[in-house]
């Protein structure tokens, strides 16, 4: 341990610049063969260079440095408390496994020279923009950086530009995501009229009233339509298929991610009345968890289910930042340690599995050319590898044991039955009771989804012909597969060891020392110890009881034979039973959730030799459908009346320039501009 | 470690009851109360039959299965006696631990690439899925009356002062006999006995299964009978000495299984379409008991 080592953070800053300007021109300059392995060594580089602070934030102290730009923004303030030092490690993990899976994934696209060398530079920049979005201070410097995030995920999604539903998942992308940035500025602005200074810290100076609400509201949604909780949500299951799969897997995994990080940046310095906002939040998580994973449960196209997952998955680090909220409200520290550990939790586990599920994705992606799991099956006698992954990744995903997706589950139900007790009022016991029942029911829907994806995609028998025989990807693709199932494992078997982390940063976070009860904590972590234990065991024993199968079974007689089929012997791969009917009767008793579409064209009675026909079915998102669409529809339509001005005339964009012109000169003539 | 030896002895004579129970009800002899043992130790001693199309899922699955009940049985006390895996918050373990086993046979089923299989892997997913908040919300309204969050610190600080803290104990029975024929997919949901494959669901997703394999399902099946017997008989044991509440946990049982027995000869299985319906019954209840919590606590004032 280096002690009483600290490091100017706006050199930080300058230096990944810098490495990324050199990356820049070397992925200019060099041939094709080599543009990855440069991409690469400088997201490593990036990677290590910010890793130090953030891990001398989280064993120490906060780094800070103060970046001045004396024509631009002047004296920037950026820092590296604990928070940002977590988010940093999941942006850095997560970005190096993007990178080298991209290596492999890419090499497919021989004849896309030239964007494989744009998505290698928007790449690093997407990489490192991140990191900056933690970093800095002031709130004008954080925008850059967040449009920057923005901005270079937006170029990397439309890596195949040329297709049309691509760029059409993009434009949807960019209009939503500034939309963020539109609710972010106000929200700045806002706080800078307030107290005169951009920086988040200032968010503390404000008294106590609806000003402080406001502003947290408009960088609420602006966050949230980051993170995609709903109503804002409808750009992930648009986006993530449409960008290639390491792309997904890095969006899915933490630009999401970056919206809980600026929440619980907000409201570590805002005070507020947080019982009623946590109580909001609770329940608006709920409805997400809730919300996504039923459409992933019923949608074909296995990326766009991930994506809802995505959904679910931040309703359930909203459950912990609401949960963390209500502790505040009612002075309970343990419930606010439990609260955000989980959600802060829960952010790393989600980031892990799901790229490790996106991988997997665009593994059978890169093999079938195809992202309708109805046409898929039997893939886990040609890509074992990637199937044994995707199975760990689903059922951690589920929150089953002994995986880590079932530590920060196992906090959050925790948090919430502690949280049941020490309240007086009866409707937080209403909404706890009824949030436990919500996440018991997306643990159930959850099951619903993997069982059928896992089993749809990869068991069974093929049901459809490719143009060649799926293979097992390369090594390189996975690498970053196995970094990551070593990862997970270490937070399943040590969960203490992360728990004790993330109660260091919300201790820094918030000032709970006094009031904390340590021997409440120590049992919280002593439960986590256990659960590591537990885990361990349950390991173990199903490793002897396969060991005692084995040998029973080793002298035994085994027959091969045609599966089952009421004595018929000639199963056929289209025969088997479908995603789509396994998860009907489901669709069917949530169908004000999840409305199925089909499109058929009826017998005629007069029909005597019926012609060909066909039918299908298909599953929309009503939210999107039902309020978002026809919404955006309304606007374009008052919007089109002032179409006159865009008239495609030259001169009269001249005209307007001038107009501009007299404006601003008899406006300071006036005395009206200053 | 009481309850463990207790719940394994209690399995080997479980389904026998209920078969016999079946049988007497129908007017019949029967088959002695060891004879479903018997089976499934014939069953242990035979080679098995593979599909093709099966994977090494197919393989570790029952294996898996059984080791997860294993597991959830081994963390369930007796009266006082807590199980050998105790801790704030172990019933979360318990039912996710057993989702872990649901999962593997649910893939395992899909794994034949049968048409009549993955019915009934789909029918056991929606189905467990609806049972499972029934279960939390149980659970959360007994942490809420007695302000612990374990099965043997719930279990050994219910104490029946009114009127009403008895209700609660026999709603909560209501609910796990439910749950324990739903998760065993016995009737009214299911009929283990039918013949016709599209109507069945725990049975059709094991159609494949042969020999060991078959065997440990369906031990794996009587195991989790006694299991929820166990937990059913955890409601009334309390802070009883053992040598009561051994014979009264054997009681218990038997009653248990004479009830399942008496349910199955006199009942007629669901329609499919009408099961849901059926098991929302479940969460309601819990929900009950939930208000009846509130009503104890005095919450309404």
């Amino acid at each position: 341990m280096i002690c009483g080592f600290d490091m100017d953070t706006s050199q930080v800053i300058k230096l990944t610049a810098i490495v990324f300007m050199a990356g820049v021109f070397g992925l200019l300059t060099v041939s094709d063969k080599y543009k990855s392995m440069i991409t690469i060594i400088v997201v490593l580089v990036n990677a290590i260079i910010t890793t130090v602070p953030a891990l001398l934030a989280i064993t120490q102290n906060t780094q800070t440095g103060v970046l001045s730009m004396p024509h631009l923004l002047g004296n920037i303030g950026t820092k590296v408390d604990s928070l940002s030092a977590w988010f940093i490690l999941i942006i850095n993990f997560t970005s190096i496994n993007g990178v080298l899976y991209g290596s492999g994934y890419l090499k497919a696209y021989t004849h896309l020279k030239v964007n494989r060398e744009l998505h290698w530079i928007f790449y690093t920049l997407f990489h490192i923009s991140m990191v900056w979005v933690c970093m800095f201070e002031n709130g004008l410097a954080f925008l850059i950086s967040w449009e920057l995030m923005s901005l270079s995920s937006l170029m990397l999604v439309i890596f195949e530009y040329q297709k049309k539903e691509t760029l059409k998942a993009g434009l949807n992308y960019m209009v939503q995501m500034h939309l963020s940035v539109v609710f972010l500025t106000l929200g700045i602005i806002w706080l800078f009229l307030n107290t005169g200074s951009f920086n988040f810290s200032s968010l503390a100076e404000l008294p106590q009233n609806n000003h402080s609400l406001w502003i947290f509201i408009a960088l609420f949604v602006g966050f949230a339509i980051k993170a995609g909780f709903i109503p804002f949500h409808t750009w992930l299951p648009k986006a993530h298929p449409a960008a290639p799969s390491h792309v997904s897997g890095v969006m899915s995994g933490v630009i999401v991610k970056l919206g809980i990080y600026g929440m619980i940046r907000t409201i570590t310095y805002l005070r507020y009345d947080w019982l009623i906002i946590g109580e909001v939040i609770l329940s608006l998580s709920v409805i997400t968890s809730v919300y996504g994973i039923a459409n992933a449960a019923v949608i074909k196209d296995f990326k766009a289910m991930l994506a809802f997952c995505t959904i679910e998955n931040i309703g359930i680090i909203g459950i912990g930042i609401g949960l963390g909220l209500i502790g505040m409200g009612n002075g309970n520290p343990v419930l606010v340690l439990i609260g955000f550990s989980a959600a802060l939790l829960h952010t790393l586990n989600h980031s892990l599995f799901k790229s490790l599920l996106f991988f997997g994705a665009g593994s059978v992606y890169q093999q079938t050319h195809t992202r309708n799991m109805e046409q898929l099956g039997g893939l886990i006698k040609k890509m074992p590898i990637t199937a044994i992954f995707f199975l760990i990744g689903a059922m951690a995903i589920g929150g089953l044991p002994p995986f880590n997706g079932f530590v920060s589950e196992y906090l959050i139900y925790f948090g919430l039955f502690k949280g049941l007790n020490p309240i007086s009022g009866i409707s937080q016991v209403v909404l706890i009771v009824l949030s436990i029942a919500g996440l018991a029911i997306v643990g159930g829907i959850s099951l619903l989804t993997f069982t059928k994806s896992f089993g749809v995609i990869f068991l069974g028998q093929s049901r459809a012909e490719f143009h060649h025989e799926p293979n097992e990807v390369s090594f390189i693709m996975q690498l970053p597969q196995y970094l990551i199932v070593v990862a997970m494992m270490s937070v399943a078997l040590i969960p203490q060891f992360y728990l004790s982390t993330t109660s260091k940063v919300i201790l820094a976070l918030f000032p709970l020392n006094t009031s904390l009860n340590t021997s409440e904590f120590s049992q919280m972590s002593g439960n986590i110890a256990t659960i590591g234990l537990v885990s361990l065991s349950f390991i173990g024993l199903m490793l002897l009881m396969f060991g005692i199968r084995w040998v029973i079974l080793r002298k035994r007689e085994k027959v091969e034979y045609e599966t089952w089929g009421c004595g018929y012997v000639a199963p056929v791969g289209k025969a088997q039973y479908t995603g789509s009917s396994f998860t009907r009767s489901f669709g069917h008793l949530l169908s004000f959730l999840v409305k199925e579409r089909r499109t058929f064209s009826r017998i005629a009675k007069p029909e005597l030799y019926p012609e060909n026909r066909t039918f299908s079915t298909t599953y929309n998102d009503i939210l999107e459908k039902y309020v978002i669409a026809p919404l955006t529809k309304r606007t374009v339509f008052v919007l089109n009346y002032f179409q006159f001005i865009q008239n495609g005339r030259i001169q009269s964009y001249v005209l307007y320039g001038l107009f501009f012109v007299i404006l601003v000169f008899i406006g300071s003539a006036l005395n009206l501009i200053k | 470690m009481i309850s463990f030896l207790l719940i394994i002895l209690a399995s080997l004579f479980f389904m026998g009851l209920v078969v016999r129970t079946k049988s007497i009800a129908s007017g019949r002899k029967g088959p002695g109360v060891f004879q479903p043992m018997k089976d499934i130790i014939r069953l242990w001693k035979k080679g098995s039959v593979y599909s093709k199309t099966t994977s090494f899922i197919f393989q570790i699955a029952p294996t898996a299965y059984f080791t997860s009940v294993i597991m959830a049985i081994l963390m369930i006390p007796h009266g006082n006696n807590p199980g050998l895996i105790s801790f704030d918050g172990d019933f979360v373990f318990f039912a996710y631990v057993l989702t872990f086993g649901k999962f593997l046979m649910i893939i395992s089923a899909l794994d034949t690439g049968s048409s009549f299989e993955g019915m009934g892997a789909s029918r056991e997913a929606l189905f467990s899925m609806l049972v499972e908040p029934a279960f939390f919300i149980l659970m959360g309204s007994f942490a809420l009356l007695t302000g612990h969050t374990s099965f043997h610190s719930i279990f050994s600080m219910l104490h029946y002062g009114s009127n009403i803290s008895y209700m609660l104990g026999v709603l909560a029975s209501i609910v796990f006999v439910l749950i324990a024929m739903i998760e065993n997919s016995r009737m009214p949901v299911d009929d283990p006995k039918t013949h016709l494959e599209l109507t069945m669901i725990h049975e059709v997703m094991i159609l494949d299964n042969s020999g060991f394999d078959l065997g440990l399902i369906m031990f794996t099946t009587h195991l989790k009978f006694a299991m929820y017997g166990a937990m059913i008989s955890n409601f009334f044991i309390g802070m009883l000495p053992l040598e009561i509440s051994i014979p009264l946990f054997f009681v218990i049982q038997a009653g248990f299984a004479i009830t399942v027995g008496l349910i199955e000869s006199f009942m007629a299985r669901f329609r499919m379409g009408h099961n849901p319906q059926f098991i929302f019954i479940l969460t309601s209840v819990s929900l009950l008991i939930f208000f009846g919590v509130l009503l104890v606590l005095g919450k309404f004032m």
